[in-house]
């Protein structure tokens, strides 16, 4: 069972974690949702695709504009409120690696911090314990936020992320995050080249032997770009390869921009697999 | 006697095989191969190829480079050699190059002092010696840079251009270490040791430069010096 704040999840269920920046520079949306009622359609229309989570992020992922704590929690806080009044049961999940901006988003109503910066604030993981929020513990290979890897070398990518990452998720139980609401994310392309992120993606299997919870947040990236000389506009396809790979390694939560797309692709490999059951069967059987 | 020097930049991207099927490095690539050849022209006795490390060391000339930390179709880690002297390493035997060698690592942080030093050391060999050295300038110089952008690094580039360019060690030797490691530019330490030993040896080299550019926001610079 994955308990995510008030939603409890069946361990077979794969879950799509819709991504709505409140930013002006993030690379895929490019600020199409910084206002603020541009951000609440975004919010219904992937609630209607069927996202089981909503995940808010008031800093880009790489370096630019500067956003400060204050400027993080006007973007997130109130808008994380009126998400939660409109929608009393949609899991709400918040983007960041500042224990402020943790605490005043789970007072207005989020369920689960992601943590893409892998324990850079100590304090954000007791911020989940005292609010019985989830956590997510990410692999970064050290590095702080905001920063491209820049000739990043390991001797096994997957062993330090398993390692970094289990390491996190037992610390974030040592200090009162309930088991079942930790997760842990490999952070393709988090201090890792294309390289090391399709490794990752090939041996996801390793990782979700762990016993612990996979999030995956694969949409668009430069590893789907490189591997196929694509710009992110057209990284759609290559993108829902890689979801389906690692569906079929058992990852748990999928981190997406195209949530309708990702919803079928999931709800194809669970099929597969045997999880889920096809929905309408007559072919055959008349 | 040092006879020639080759600098080029240390980029993972230089072993061929984590640069895609593609090669997104091709022109560098080939710059720095002809670089490596001309200056192995006529064959020396010995080449040093020096470069920067986390410490200032004599490696094991045995030691293979180490590709496969960034990845790449072999995939894993060696114990290997750091990257810019496994960069180098890959150089030489791209240009097969089967003559005795020495690996230098340098401190990034070196100081004044140990640079000179190190230069005195090249200096005082007595055969015809090439040095190969690693190193490039600020990762810092546009927004999709690996160290985003810091205006500094357009100024701090043009004068280690120019004095590669312009075969000048004393202006190499005159650029500050502490702005070097701010701007992310990794060859001040192998430069200055490398324009040390053509300062002390006291022949004025005839520099060409043979690329200069950065494609992906690192300062690219590959020169020859003959003496």
């Amino acid at each position: 069972m994955l308990k995510l704040g008030r939603r409890e999840f069946a361990d077979t269920d794969l879950l799509v974690m819709a991504i709505v920046n409140r930013t002006r520079d993030s690379f895929y949306d490019n600020g199409a949702t910084f206002a603020e009622d541009k951000a609440l359609d975004r919010v219904r229309q992937v609630v209607a695709e069927g996202a089981d989570i909503v995940d808010v992020g008031g800093v880009k992922a790489g370096p630019g504009e500067e956003v400060d704590a204050a400027e993080e929690i006007r973007r997130t806080a109130g808008f994380v409120a009126k998400v939660r009044a409109e929608f009393p049961d949609v899991v709400i999940s918040v983007d960041t690696w500042r224990a402020e901006v943790g605490r005043e988003v789970c007072r207005a109503g989020a369920d689960l911090l992601n943590d893409a910066w892998g324990g850079h604030d100590h304090g954000l993981a007791e911020v989940a314990a005292e609010h019985d929020a989830a956590l997510v513990c990410a692999h970064t290979g050290g590095l702080a936020p905001r920063t491209p890897p820049h000739r990043m070398g390991y001797d096994d990518v997957v062993r330090a992320a398993i390692d970094d990452t289990v390491a996190l998720a037992e610390r974030a139980v040592s200090v009162g995050v309930r088991r079942d609401s930790v997760l842990i994310d490999p952070a393709h392309d988090f201090g890792k080249n294309t390289w090391h992120s399709l490794e990752i993606t090939r041996r996801l299997d390793e990782m979700v032997a762990t016993g612990w919870p996979v999030l995956v947040s694969l949409s668009r990236k430069d590893f789907v770009g490189e591997a196929l000389d694509l710009p992110v506009g057209e990284r759609l396809n290559g993108t829902l390869a890689a979801t389906a790979v690692s569906a079929w390694h058992g990852a748990r939560v999928y981190r997406a921009h195209d949530v309708a797309a990702t919803r079928q692709v999931l709800d194809m490999v669970a099929t597969i697999r045997g999880s889920r059951g096809p929905v309408r069967v007559v072919r055959g059987l008349a | 006697m040092i006879r020639a020097v080759a600098v080029c930049p240390q980029p993972p991207l230089l072993f061929r095989e984590l640069a895609g099927t593609q090669d997104a490095a091709e022109d560098l690539r080939t710059a720095c191969r002809r670089a490596v050849s001309q200056v192995l022209t006529p064959t020396p006795d010995a080449v040093t190829v020096i470069g920067g490390d986390e410490r200032t060391a004599v490696w094991d000339a045995a030691l293979a480079p180490a590709p496969g930390d960034f990845g790449g179709p072999a995939g894993g880690g060696l114990d290997g050699l750091p990257l810019s002297l496994g960069v180098g390493r890959r150089l030489l035997e791209e240009a097969g190059w089967a003559g005795p060698f020495e690996l230098r690592g340098v401190a990034w942080d070196a100081s004044r002092e140990e640079v000179e030093e190190l230069g005195e050391e090249l200096v005082s060999r007595e055969d015809d010696v090439v040095l190969l050295v690693l190193g490039e300038g600020s990762a810092r110089r546009g927004d999709k840079a690996p160290g985003y952008v810091d205006d500094r690094a357009f100024d701090y580039d043009a004068e280690t251009g120019r004095a590669l360019a312009e075969g000048d060690p004393a202006a190499l030797l005159a650029q500050d270490a502490r702005l070097a490691h701010e701007l992310m530019a990794g060859g001040r330490a192998a430069f200055q040791v490398m324009a040390a030993a053509v300062r002390a040896q006291g022949t004025p080299p005839r520099a060409a430069v043979g690329y200069s550019d950065d494609p992906f926001g690192v300062m690219y610079v590959v020169a020859t010096w003959r003496m």
